[in-house]
């Protein structure tokens, strides 16, 4: 028998950012590219409803506000910056919360422009995450994406993650619930020195603990490379699968090469500008 | 055929590599409790019951003058006991059984090993140590561990290895480019510089292979961006009473080249292994 398959997206906004609207425009692109219906968790569900298309999503599931007060920066350009709320703890609960027996889990700022993704339901391998990415810009330090801290372990993605429903992977998402509960204790003993919770360290700690502490097998790679543009940069231009970006030139703060990709699926963390976009797109 | 590990120890002042060499006896007793080890030395073993035998260094002592002690090195394949033989540093733990190495080695009639690991289990950057190397297109063998059998081609490998280390100066000059030449005899230069000449890289090493190796824990091959003195003050070690290794997050297993002479002092390990195996 066919497992059900589907993708997998949270949306919490806060005052600057507006995460719902990522999610229907990914949703969209998600149903084009990999014809796979897709599940929104949010905590803005009458919001989705007053002012979006919500039959984009093949389910909607209320999430209880966090209280979170994790709080970062958010660029827009390497020039303008702002203070948020940042509500990412949510992720280890998706295990339990997908209707899905095969789910893909994306963060909302990750736009689909391939099918290649559609591989990894008909791969053997019941967990698959990205370690290897590249940023477009390439001349920027990517060791932070390499190990989460100078002395600690390596880096995973949390924003593109495939899995099945096993014990084994069950076993991994409590694994990350509770790395996320004694987020304190865990950053200290992986020599994270921000307090900031990131799903990124929390997913590599619990694959580097899944492991025995050592090199292992338990997480696989994602097909393909994952790219991503940082925050610095800005996303100009979004048409169908043809992006445009602005990248910050290196040791020229606030000059931008423009870098044009096609049929490229890309990480954008500039959420601002992807956010004006989206308006354009979808009016 | 009889197999074993051999290693050579000759002590400094300050630094006791016959006590590194007893660490090393007690971590093979735990993990290979049925593998021989062999010490060449001139200095006093206390821990005799961990060695298979005790073997003086053969044909006087060249290193009396030295500082790095490793002008014997050449003389191993001499003073093995063993037919089948692997060359350890003293500065190393066996931390896991290695059997299956043995077999794998069965291929070989000598074999070093030409990559190492970080803590991390990634393959090592040893470039910051390694510049004659580079510089000089040497293959890039580590001698911290290797292996021989007793044959024609490893005699002919050990003779002309004897000679360029009896004579380094002269074959770093023919071999290497003049500002590159490390000022002291090392002997993974001489091994390169031998493997050069018979030109035999690929009947003596394995590329594609990830063991026999070590994790190297030189300092400036961790893939570190900040530095410190040394690892020891970078990452944490820990031991347990089953000695099991840890280093920062990371299990250890194959074989730990700890490299830092003060670490059998700083650490609990010796300790640890005396409880574990008793001795």
């Amino acid at each position: 028998m066919k497992k059900s398959s589907g993708a997998f997206l949270i949306a919490s906004n806060n005052m600057h950012i507006d995460y719902v609207k990522q999610a229907v425009f990914l949703a969209g692109r998600i149903k084009k590219y990999l014809d796979l219906p897709t599940t929104i968790l949010t905590d803005a569900v009458d919001y989705l409803n007053d002012v979006y298309d919500p039959t984009v999503f093949d389910r909607i599931i209320p999430l209880n506000p966090s209280g979170a007060t994790n709080e970062k920066l958010f660029f827009d350009g390497s020039m303008y910056q702002r203070q948020a709320i940042f509500n990412n703890r949510s992720r280890s609960k998706v295990y339990d919360l997908t209707p899905y027996e095969q789910t893909l889990l994306l963060d909302t700022d990750y736009i689909i422009s391939n099918n290649l993704l559609k591989s990894c339901f008909t791969s053997e391998d019941d967990f698959l995450i990205y370690k290897n990415s590249t940023d477009v810009a390439q001349v920027r330090n990517e060791k932070e994406f390499e190990f989460i801290s100078d002395t600690s372990v390596d880096f995973y993605w949390a924003t593109c993650i495939f899995f099945r429903k096993n014990p084994v992977n069950k076993i991994f998402f409590d694994l990350v619930q509770h790395i996320e509960q004694e987020w304190d204790h865990y950053r200290r003993v992986y020599q994270i020195t921000s307090t900031l919770f990131r799903n990124d360290f929390a997913f590599s700690i619990a694959i580097h603990i899944m492991n025995g502490f050592q090199k292992g097998t338990f997480a696989k790679e994602m097909p393909g490379k994952m790219m991503y543009t940082t925050d610095r940069d800005i996303l100009w231009e979004l048409d169908q699968d043809e992006l445009m970006f602005l990248v910050e030139k290196k040791d020229y703060h606030g000059q931008y090469t423009p870098m044009r990709t096609k049929g490229q699926t890309i990480h954008v963390m500039n959420k601002f500008s992807l956010n004006r976009l989206i308006d354009k797109e979808i009016g | 055929m009889s197999q074993g590990i051999v290693v050579l120890a000759q002590n400094l002042p300050d630094v006791n590599y016959v006590d590194q060499a007893t660490l090393l006896a007690m971590s093979l007793k735990h993990t290979n409790p049925k593998t021989k080890i062999s010490i060449i030395t001139d200095d006093e073993v206390e821990q005799q019951i961990l060695f298979d035998h005790i073997i003086p260094i053969p044909w006087n002592d060249d290193a009396k003058k030295s500082q790095w002690k490793i002008e014997n090195r050449w003389k191993i394949y001499h003073a093995s006991p063993y037919e089948k033989t692997i060359v350890m540093d003293t500065d190393m733990l066996v931390l896991q059984d290695i059997s299956t190495w043995w077999k794998f080695l069965d291929n070989y009639k000598i074999f070093y090993t030409s990559k190492v690991y970080t803590y991390r289990g990634d393959i090592a950057d040893t470039s910051y140590y390694r510049k004659a190397f580079l510089a000089n297109n040497l293959p890039n063998l580590f001698c911290g561990f290797h292996y021989f059998e007793k044959s024609d081609k490893a005699l002919e490998f050990y003779k002309l290895l004897e000679l360029i280390m009896q004579n380094w100066q002269a074959f770093y000059e023919k071999f290497l480019e003049g500002v590159t030449r490390p000022k002291h005899v090392s002997v993974d230069v001489c091994v390169a510089i031998a493997a050069m000449i018979l030109d035999c890289v690929p009947e003596i090493t394995n590329s594609n292979v990830s063991f026999p190796s070590f994790t190297h824990m030189k300092k400036n091959c961790q893939g570190w961006e900040d530095s410190a003195d040394n690892w020891q003050d970078r990452v944490g070690f820990y031991i347990s009473r089953n000695c099991e290794i840890k280093i920062g997050n990371h299990l250890q297993s194959g074989i730990l080249h700890y490299t830092e002479k003060d670490f059998i002092t700083k650490s609990p390990v010796v300790e640890r292994y005396r409880n574990l195996v008793n001795v």
